[in-house]
């Protein structure tokens, strides 16, 4: 495809599957360019980028957890594709355990790509929306930042943290108005969750307002939203999408 | 135009954009002693980041820190070498 759209570039993290790929196709379909990081491709990822209209949807290889080659990797993108206007940190790992007895070194992966790397990521790439004069961070957090999940405090943590780095870093770069926000998924359906047992999703089902666990569509659509023009004066904030299970 | 020119046009035209009022901008003039604030510093470097390519503060030890404009430049004159290297 050789056709280039003109739109708002922004870069999605952990784009080659779930609640990413479903944000890069969104981003896609309402007039932003994606640049889609990932380790690698993956077929629902080229589809994607198949299906995207006038070839907005671009794979980039990235590993986040080098964080040495992420100025590098910046700088390519802007290269590549120009100026960044959006950068939505959603690339994570879930892994669970018990603290006690979770290895010290699965914790300090956790911290490494969950918490460190989305904010080394996000300090190359604002430069180029402070000079811009306009940019849009969204970090993806989780419910489980703030009401706590068996097996899960680690993760929680590392979810945690990118609240705290997305109002501090609200109040660091608003007067150059880049905004920054982060959603807050619930369980929803993508590979994050498949260790879950038939039973554990209806018991979360059950246990929120409607009755139904969000989709990755909901999540999308929420960072779309906080990418637009409609949220210009919505920053420092967490948009939870979680189908109420936290009501 | 020098690197010492860019340094001194852009911390100029970051200042005028910020609304920050600055006195004449010489080698000896010590940045914290105006009102330069730290958002303008980071403005600074990304600005010079995109004109020169170099970054000097992701190498940069805590004790490196720049006290005056001419600190400043010799910084970006280092890390020109470098990349030049």
């Amino acid at each position: 495809m050789t056709e280039i759209r003109e739109g708002r570039l922004v870069v999605v993290t952990g784009a080659s599957r779930g609640l990413g790929l479903a944000m890069a196709s969104t981003l896609a379909a309402e007039g932003f360019r994606v640049v889609a990081l990932a380790r690698r491709p993956s077929e629902a990822l080229e589809a994607a980028c198949e299906v995207a209209p006038f070839g907005a949807i671009r794979f980039m290889a990235a590993d986040l957890g080098e964080i040495d080659a992420l100025q590098g990797l910046v700088q390519r993108i802007k290269a590549e594709h120009g100026p960044v206007y959006g950068l939505v940190n959603n690339a994570a790992i879930g892994t669970p355990g018990l603290l006690t007895t979770m290895p010290a070194k699965k914790i300090s992966e956790l911290v490494h790509l969950n918490t460190v790397a989305p904010m080394v990521l996000t300090k190359y790439l604002a430069r180029s929306m402070m000079t811009a004069g306009a940019g849009r961070i969204v970090n993806v957090s989780s419910i489980i930042a703030f009401t706590g999940y068996n097996a899960l405090s680690v993760y929680a943590a590392t979810k945690a943290s990118m609240i705290g780095f997305t109002k501090s870093l609200a109040r660091e770069v608003g007067r150059l108005g880049v905004t920054v926000n982060a959603v807050a998924p619930g369980f929803i359906e993508t590979a994050l969750t498949e260790g879950m047992d038939e039973a554990e999703r209806s018991r979360v089902a059950n246990r929120s307002a409607l009755k139904r666990l969000a989709e990755p569509q909901d999540v999308a659509d929420a960072v779309a939203y906080l990418m637009s023009e409609k949220a210009r004066n919505i920053t420092g904030t967490v948009l939870t999408i979680d189908a109420g299970s936290t009501a | 135009m020098s690197l010492r020119s860019t340094v001194h046009a852009e911390i100029a035209a970051v200042a005028a954009e910020q609304e920050k009022r600055m006195p004449p901008i010489t080698d000896d003039l010590v940045m914290l002693e105006t009102e330069f604030d730290s958002l303008c510093f980071a403005l600074l470097v990304a600005r010079m980041e995109d004109l020169t390519g170099a970054d000097p503060f992701s190498e940069m030890e805590a004790d490196d820190l720049p006290v005056t404009v001419g600190d400043l430049v010799a910084l970006y004159d280092r890390a020109a070498a470098r990349k030049a290297a």
